[in-house]
């Protein structure tokens, strides 16, 4: 008796959130079809899509010609708009502008655009041409944060502070410093704009350009501050894991903290409920009187963080050959993950667009592979007759059925021998499913503990200061090194090698094993491979398993 | 505790490569040859064996860590003797890495498969009844952490410390839980069926004699 119980209930707790993947995964596919794809050869899509003037506006960057590229609901090419300047990874989302008047005269609607060269453009949606431009500081990057419009202003973060611009020309109003910052958005309030920097420093400006420093933590705050019930909510990203703090709004006093794991994405606010993910989790904060934990979902997602019109979240994973997910929840509690296979498979940051016309709803989606993936629902009569069969995903649960099955019966029987063949599969099908993210978090945990005994990478007197801080990748050649600095952002070795031979305009060879990347040869240099140092410490994972800090020297050699 | 990628250990040259597999392969003929010479049936039987582990091998080369080769090392020692073992070990490596990828680390998998095999010889796996399955399983799982330690020794070419190489398999120690899930489905999914198949067969003259000297004691 007491074997049977031990059966059921063991069968009961491992057949349940199966059940609930397989229930919903069949909702979405059977909701959304494919409608069109259009790939833009190279560079990345960081960033979420635009629909505005009845085009999709897409913004490409990483490459040799970064751009923001217009097409037509029917995948259509329109126009481009290029900027051959901005030679880093642009992170600031496009801005849409409705038509407007102000104090400093009217303007039509249009589209701000953030470069990583310093230059603030406002384009005509229609046709992409220049309406106005101005020129921000730049030290190493320009501007990589989100801008925000208010009362015909747009203020926007640059490298080394905020500047308030006149919508209708762009001429600056004013311009404060406050410090380095990256991917530093501004959040604007009636009285004030609240700006993070890369030392940790939360700045208040208030509506003369007139900053300090509200708060200062240990780590970098890397997204735009939220404005909840319960105070301004800030994700700090430390070296190893992050840390959520709520804060006064006048003081600037830590009112609640929360621990969460390494390389935050961008938070976003829903009336009272938070959304954060890291590298390890996304977590659902209740924010009203005070902020509480309502759920906590493992998932790796580092960018944006897209809602959609039901106030789910879809957000990507940013790791190789992953999918996106699909979190419903009911205020932050009771939240229920479904994996999205859109057709994308690598690492993403930029939240989906989401967009109507008619009666159809459309969903939009771009990913660092430069492809963008639209996907429109399908009317109810259509939705019976979708056939759509997942046969990986069904054989992996069957045969997870089957074993599970037959290991509970063969236990009811006492057929011990058969339990113990049928359990045996069935731990090697577990771990063989759980072994990348497993080596991921176990990398880390040994890394974290065994950090003091590797040899730090000596810095290069030779390079610039703009380099500091930021993620650099070495490769030695015969001939002498080459060196690139100032990339961030990458949350793994491939990652960061793959953007570094791009902007070398290097050639790079990446063979898929059984155990992660394999570089077989870089520039055409091939040998016997290629090994790599990390901060000193010789890489003993694969490539693209190996996770890096945001201030990190990986210096590749060839065997 | 994996052949890790970036790692290699030193480079061979291609006379260093050469001199490697006339090493193993030598090795593998020696012992084979010693202390008597086998039936042709019985070498043809042991290389259809290392033939299909070797295929095996390849084949299971997309699944990170599963290791055929070792349970079957261990279960050839423990029928065949230590000689055989090793024998077949050094063949299975030699053979398989052709396809999969031929180095430095050749000969570590070579030595840790063969000493697999070693082992398997002398711990007395096999009984009249046939497999015993707990103790197999038990020394599947040492073989696993003991083949991954052999393997791992490959990265040492200077560059790590001992600190660092613990990281080193510290860092593995997901593949080896891996490795020795792998080697616990196959003992006993595979494990008794595999050790009927090596059982021997006595020989005509052996069965003639055992009748003979039978008869000589009942007389």
């Amino acid at each position: 008796m007491i074997r049977r119980l031990i059966a059921f209930f063991l069968l009961s707790m491992l057949m349940l959130p199966m059940a609930s993947a397989v229930d919903s995964t069949v909702s979405w596919t059977q909701e959304n079809t494919p409608a069109w794809d259009y790939d833009f050869s190279d560079g990345y899509i960081s960033t979420a899509p635009l629909y505005i003037d009845e085009k999709i506006l897409v913004r490409t960057s990483g490459s040799s010609n970064p751009s923001v590229t217009a097409l037509s609901v029917e995948g259509t090419f329109l126009w481009r708009h290029s900027n051959p300047n901005s030679t880093n990874n642009d992170m600031s989302p496009l801005l849409p502008v409705s038509a407007g008047e102000g104090a400093c005269g009217a303007w039509p609607e249009l589209v701000l655009v953030g470069w990583t060269d310093g230059v603030l453009e406002a384009l005509h949606p229609g046709n992409g041409t220049v309406y106005w431009s101005v020129q921000t500081e730049v030290v190493g990057w320009g501007i990589t944060g989100a801008g925000s419009v208010f009362e015909g202003h747009v203020f926007y973060p640059t490298r080394q502070g905020l500047g308030m611009y006149c919508m209708a020309d762009g001429s600056q109003q004013w311009w404060t410093e406050t410090g380095l910052g990256w991917r530093n958005g501004v959040t604007l309030t009636d009285s004030a704009a609240y700006v993070g920097d890369e030392s940790g420093t939360l700045w208040r400006i208030d509506s003369t350009g007139e900053a300090y420093a509200l708060a200062s933590f240990e780590g970098k705050i890397r997204h735009a501050p939220l404005i909840s019930q319960a105070g301004i909510l800030v994700h700090v990203q430390s070296s190893m894991d992050s840390t959520v703090f709520v804060l006064h709004n006048e003081t600037g006093l830590v009112l609640q903290q929360f621990t969460a794991g390494p390389s935050p994405a961008l938070p976003v606010i829903m009336d009272d409920v938070v959304v954060l993910s890291d590298s390890e989790s996304i977590h659902f904060l209740l924010c009203r009187d005070t902020c509480a934990l309502e759920s906590q979902i493992p998932f790796h997602s580092n960018g944006e963080i897209g809602i959609n019109r039901q106030g789910n979240i879809v957000i990507p994973s940013n790791t190789p050959n992953s999918n996106w997910a699909h979190i419903v929840h009911q205020n932050g509690s009771n939240a229920v993950l479904e994996s999205l296979d859109v057709g994308l498979y690598g690492y993403g940051t930029a939240a989906p667009l989401w967009f109507r016309i008619g009666s159809v709803n459309y969903t939009v989606f771009g990913d660092d592979q430069s492809v963008l993936k639209v996907f429109q629902n399908l009317p109810s009569d259509e939705i019976l007759e979708s056939n759509d069969f997942d046969w990986s995903t069904q054989s992996f649960l069957f045969a997870t059925y089957l074993l599970l099955g037959s290991s509970a019966v063969f236990f009811l029987n006492g057929r011990r021998d058969l339990f113990v063949r049928t359990s045996s599969l069935l731990l090697v099908l577990v771990l063989l499913l759980l072994l990348p993210d497993v080596t991921q978090l176990w990398s880390s945990e040994v890394n974290e503990v065994f950090e003091e005994t590797s040899e730090a990478d000596e810095w290069d007197e030779n390079w610039p200061d703009t380099w500091l801080g930021t993620q650099i990748v070495v490769f030695q050649f015969a001939e002498g090194e080459q060196a690139i600095g100032g990339l961030v952002g990458h949350q793994d070795v491939l990652s960061l090698t793959q953007s570094a031979v791009d902007d070398f305009d290097f050639s790079m060879t990446v063979e898929q094993t059984s155990i992660g990347a394999y570089i077989s040869s870089i520039n055409g240099i091939q040998g016997e491979g290629w090994e790599f140092y990390v901060d000193g410490s010789k890489g003993v994972l694969s490539a693209d398993t190996t996770a890096i800090d945001s201030t990190t020297i990986v210096r590749w050699t060839p065997v | 505790m994996f052949q890790a990628m970036g790692t290699h250990g030193p480079v061979l040259s291609p006379l260093a490569s050469l001199v490697l597999d006339v090493l193993l392969l030598g090795s593998a003929f020696w012992l084979l040859a010693k202390p008597s010479q086998r039936p042709v049936m019985d070498s043809l039987i042991l290389l259809t064996l290392v033939a299909s582990v070797s295929l095996l091998r390849v084949v299971m080369q997309p699944l990170p860590n599963v290791q055929p080769v070792t349970v079957a090392a261990l279960l050839v020692g423990a029928q065949l003797g230590a000689r055989r073992g090793a024998a077949f070990a050094v063949l299975v490596t030699m053979i398989s890495n052709f396809f999969i990828g031929d180095g430095w680390w050749t000969l570590f998998q070579a030595a840790g498969w063969a000493s697999v095999a070693v082992a398997g010889s002398r711990l007395s796996l096999v009984t009249p009844s046939g497999l015993n399955v707990r103790r197999a399983v038990f020394a599947s799982l040492a073989a696993a952490v003991w083949f991954d330690v052999v393997v791992s020794l490959s990265i040492l070419d200077g560059t790590i410390g001992p600190v660092g190489f613990l990281v080193y398999l510290l860092h593995g120690l997901p593949f080896d839980a891996l490795h020795m899930a792998g080697n616990f489905a196959f003992v006993v999914w595979m494990g008794s069926w595999f050790t009927g198949l090596l059982e021997e067969e006595p020989a005509l003259d052996e069965i003639e004699f055992a009748v003979v000297n039978s008869h000589g004691i009942d007389g």
